[in-house]
């Protein structure tokens, strides 16, 4: 009743019957996503960041001025031309390492969120879609008894274990510890959406299930699934460097959090050398931060509520 | 409110030009409550293309006037409304034009103006209405919130006030305690009406305010409306899409199309005598279901779209009656017979002699475009074919738990009905009346708490109720269903393509290749031509007709023997309904396929089905001959359904 007007409507732009879904809605989703997502701030810092961070990714061994592995360099180097960030005490250079250490996590992340997404998808889509029969009882069970076992832990007894270590442990870890909460997202976003009349119509169609899920109503739900994977990949991110940190990475590969491992083993706060204890630590949150603000530009794919424009 | 009373509310009304010089003078001396000029509103997204939603419209709306606004959706309607009382939203503005309250120019005012002028003399309800009650508060204080901003009145006096408007709305005060979600969606409409009504506005605008409603509920809510409108005399401009109820209630109608007004008109002159070949496409949709000789018209193709710039009048790819000036010189409203209209042709067919065209077309009430004809003959040549689809004593009982509670709900009860070969049933009801349960237990959805449902087609006699998961899709060869909404039934995310060939290739084992041929032949079945122009496109490209068409093209695809159609119209605009009723009507004639037609509408009962069954609180009370039902209706209930069928037609008999 803001303009005084004796007004008993809702905020929502009234309509007939009919028009309210009308045209627009499916052409957003087809056309013009990225449109969106670049129309929002955020989201545009964040997919630059991204993109610059692939590029150093990529092109690692033209930026960098030596191998990520090497160390015969002069331990503990202050920073020179030579050594834009100075040496570690082993004597590598820390600038080198952060521009290889890129490539762990990137990969990490791409691979980490899509196995994590793949079992979360495949779970919590069909737990969801077959709601209220035995199946969903045991998926649901499986994605209970996943969610309350503590994760680290898990991981942690996981790689101790295992024979080699290596980037691809460390995904395939990440990816079977991390999928049980967008499991559970997914559980329910898709229960709000088997009953649309479409997935009916498929059924009449004489469609079997699994299609029913990943062709009928996935579609509907990418926006949502593209969230979940850029969480997950955050996510995996996030738990390279943990586990790097507690020295379970990959001893033959330079990743963030193995270079935070050492820092913190040398001693590196004590003697003050910030350079090598910081930079890791801030270019990893740079990265989590960048996928962050891409989610946001994601949700908003998903909730035409929160565009600026409408 | 029954069709004498409409009469006689048209025919008090003052402001009712029944001639040109009446009209001429009410213009003159009463100066307009709302003075519309040349309002244009223009949309313009930052992802999508500009559009002009309104174009140059001008009227003026008297004190104490009803006036009705029709047009297909799309059409401009609401954003109308919603410039008229200043809600538009970005993208949307004013571009152009004045609007007039009482002499003050509201146009241009800004917000914090509007609020300290007299705007609380304006009041609305639309259709979302009903979910606007503010849930955790209850009715009554609701009500005192907004009549202690706007008037003087406190305390017991508010009180007071509240019971008076309940009352005129016809609601008991006990319901003055409860909370929103405690009341009905009529009941919620009623009090968001009498909370409208509650500052004495002088005008109020009503968008749909009764739609997605019951037939016999919003006959009841909008008997009301006119009833108060009367008594306390403000003005109303009504906008539904459901037309043969704006013609009844109001005293003049404008029709809207592409954003302009192209009639203005007496509604008891419109009904006899419109102008515009749009308005007799709208009016066309209607007919008397009683009458031997049923015919109904469509408009077929669709309205134009308003981002790209239109030469000509913006009906003339639609219209049965254009010329070639219509495709070039744009029309103006301009006054004709009492009213105005925006029409070349009706202008130079009442216009001097010398003036006529070469070619001009003779001079016609009806919409001289498509029709859809149902005779007494074909009602009665209803051939008795072989039962295949026997429903014996079904009862359906949904069990709902409410913290320790069960509560039970009776939606079908003890139904028994035959279905035979090449036969369309219709099934006839209010909304709950429980017609889709009964729909989704015939297709195998739902299984009935009790009772049996045989299935006798070509692979024998199949126990419906008992069948399981795999079963249920064998079966769905033989029965296919035609959905409500085809906004809501086809997928927005899959092609044409993809979403016909999958049930020829699940149910018929074609190969990808001839699926593909075969999809063809159905788009063609449903006259979507040249079909490979349709297959590749999404359904968010195709109109709402066109939607429908494709919905039954996939019922068609598995070559089932019965169709069960839920509603298939009514979601549809009034111009377009006929089309996909048509087409029903030739499969049944052409592919000997049996339908179960669902509707709460008797017309098109009538226009479609062989014979009726009444449905009432999931009993079936009547049931019989079509046209035998809609004639000599035996049970109360089928009676009130006829009543609430608007028909101007009949009220303009009554009249002349
Ligand atoms: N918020 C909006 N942004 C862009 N276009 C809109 C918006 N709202 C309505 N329109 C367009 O304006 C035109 C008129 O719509 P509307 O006023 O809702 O018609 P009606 O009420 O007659 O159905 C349509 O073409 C519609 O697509
Ligand atoms: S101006 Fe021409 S095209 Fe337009 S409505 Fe009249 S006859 Fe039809
Ligand atoms: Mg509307």
């Amino acid at each position: 009743m803001t303009a005084g007007i004796v007004q008993t409507g809702s905020e929502e732009r009234p309509g007939d019957a009919t028009d309210e879904r009308g045209e627009g809605d499916a052409g957003y989703s087809q056309q013009r996503w990225w449109q969106l997502l670049w129309s929002n701030t955020k989201a545009r810092v964040g997919i630059i960041l991204l993109l610059a961070f692939i590029l150093i990714a990529t092109f690692a061994p033209l930026i960098a001025p030596y191998e990520g592995t090497r160390s015969d360099f002069d331990a503990l180097l202050p920073v020179s031309g030579d050594h834009l960030l100075g040496t570690t005490s082993q004597g590598a250079d820390i600038f080198s390492q952060l521009v290889y250490g890129s490539r762990v996590s990137l990969l990490v992340g791409l691979f980490g969120g899509l196995v994590s997404t793949a079992i979360a998808l495949v779970i919590g889509m069909w737990s969801g879609y077959k709601e209220g029969t035995v199946i969903d009882d045991i998926l649901s069970f499986i994605t209970n008894v996943a969610i309350v076992v503590p994760v680290l832990p898990l991981m942690i007894v996981l790689i101790a274990y295992s024979e080699v270590r290596g980037i691809p442990l460390i995904v395939f870890v990440i990816g079977i510890t991390s999928w049980a909460g967008h499991a559970r997202a997914k559980r329910s976003q898709i229960i709000t959406l088997r009953n649309r009349d479409f997935v009916t119509a498929a059924k009449f169609a004489g469609e079997g299930s699994g299609r029913i899920i990943f062709r009928e109503i996935m579609p509907s739900m990418t926006s949502l699934v593209a969230a979940g994977f850029v969480g997950a990949s955050t996510g995996a991110i996030g738990a390279e460097a943990g586990l790097s940190f507690l020295g379970l990475g990959d001893p033959n590969s330079i990743s963030w959090g193995t270079m935070l491992y050492q820092a913190d083993s040398q001693g590196a706060v004590g003697q003050g050398l910030w350079a090598w204890v910081l930079a890791p630590g801030l270019i990893l949150a740079l990265l989590i931060t960048s996928l962050t603000f891409i989610n946001f530009g994601v949700d908003l794919l998903s909730n035409p509520h929160l565009r600026e424009d409408s | 409110m029954t069709t004498t009373d409409a009469t006689t509310a048209a025919a008090t009304t003052e402001s009712v030009p029944t001639s040109q010089t009446l009209a001429a003078d009410t213009r003159r001396n009463s100066h307009p409550l709302l003075r519309v000029r040349d309002l244009s509103v223009r949309f313009e997204p930052k992802m999508s293309p500009a559009l002009t939603a309104v174009d140059k419209v001008s009227f003026d709306l008297l004190e104490g006037e009803f006036v009705g606004l029709i047009g297909e959706s799309g059409s401009g309607k609401s954003t109308l409304a919603m410039a008229l009382l200043s809600l538009l939203e970005r993208p949307g503005r004013i571009s152009n034009g004045s609007i007039e309250f009482d002499g003050e120019d509201i146009a241009s005012m800004s917000q914090e103006d509007l609020r300290h002028r007299r705007w609380r003399d304006i009041a609305t309800v639309f259709q979302s209405s009903m979910n606007s009650l503010n849930p955790v508060m209850r009715v009554e204080a609701q009500f005192r919130d907004a009549i202690e901003e706007h008037s003087e009145l406190r305390g017991d006096a508010v009180t007071e006030r509240v019971r008076e408007l309940f009352s005129m709305v016809m609601i008991d005060e006990k319901f003055m305690s409860a909370y929103p979600h405690e009341l009905s969606g009529g009941m919620k409409q009623r009090i968001n009406l009498a909370l409208a009504l509650c500052n004495r506005p002088r005008f109020v605008l009503l968008d749909e305010p009764t739609t997605g409603l019951d037939v016999v509920v919003q006959r009841s809510i909008l008997e009301a409306v006119r009833r108060l409108q009367k008594e306390q005399g403000f003005a109303v401009l009504f906008i539904s899409h459901d037309i043969g109820t704006v013609m009844e209630l109001s005293d003049r109608i404008f029709v809207m199309y592409a954003g302009q007004l192209v009639e203005q008109q007496a509604a008891t002159t419109l009904v006899k005598d419109p102008l515009h070949p749009y308005s007799k496409g709208l009016l066309g949709s209607y007919s008397n279901p009683r009458a031997d000789t049923v015919r109904v018209t469509y408009i077929p193709g669709r309205p134009p779209d308003l981002t790209r710039p239109i030469s000509g009048c913006r009906f003339a790819a639609r219209c049965p009656e254009a010329i070639e000036r219509c495709s070039s010189d744009e029309p103006q409203l301009l006054p004709l017979a009492g009213g105005r209209v925006a029409c070349h042709v009706a202008h130079l067919q009442r216009g001097p002699s010398e003036d006529k065209p070469d070619g001009l077309p003779e001079q016609t009430t009806r919409f001289a475009g498509p029709e859809f004809v149902k005779t007494a003959e074909d009602s009665d040549r209803a051939r008795r074919g072989e039962v295949f689809l026997e429903v014996d004593s079904v009862t359906k009982v949904f069990e709902r738990r409410r913290g320790l509670r069960k509560q039970q709900t009776l939606a079908v009860d003890d139904v028994s009905f035959a279905l035979r070969k090449g036969e369309v049933t219709a099934l006839v009801g209010q909304s709950g009346s429980g017609k889709t349960t009964l729909a989704r237990m015939i297709t195998g959805v739902d299984k009935p708490s009790s009772g049996t449902i045989r299935f006798t087609g070509s692979e024998g006699t199949i126990a419906v109720e008992k069948l399981r998961t795999r079963q249920l899709r064998d079966y769905r060869k033989h029965v296919q269903m035609v959905f409500q909404d085809p906004y809501s039934s086809l997928n927005p995310a899959l092609t044409l393509r993809y979403t016909l060939t999958r049930p020829l290739r699940n149910h018929r084992g074609l190969s990808a290749q001839e699926a593909d041929a075969v999809a063809g032949e159905l788009m063609e079945t449903v006259a979507l031509t040249p079909s490979n122009r349709f297959l590749d496109r999404y359904p968010h490209e195709l109109s709402g007709g066109q939607r429908q068409r494709v919905v039954i093209a996939r019922a068609l695809a598995a070559n089932p023997e019965l169709i069960v159609a839920d509603e298939p119209i009514s979601s549809l605009d009034v111009s377009i309904r006929a089309e996909v009723l048509e087409l029903l009507q030739e499969l049944v004639t052409g592919h000997d396929i049996g339908v179960l037609y669902i509707t709460h509408d008797l017309l098109s009962a009538r226009l479609l089905a062989d014979e009726i069954l009444v449905l009432s609180q999931g009993r079936v009370v009547e049931q019989g001959n079509a046209l035998e039902v809609i004639r000599n209706p035996q049970d109360a209930y089928t009676r009130t359904l006829l009543d609430a069928i608007p028909n101007p037609f009949e009220q303009a008999t009554t009249t002349s």
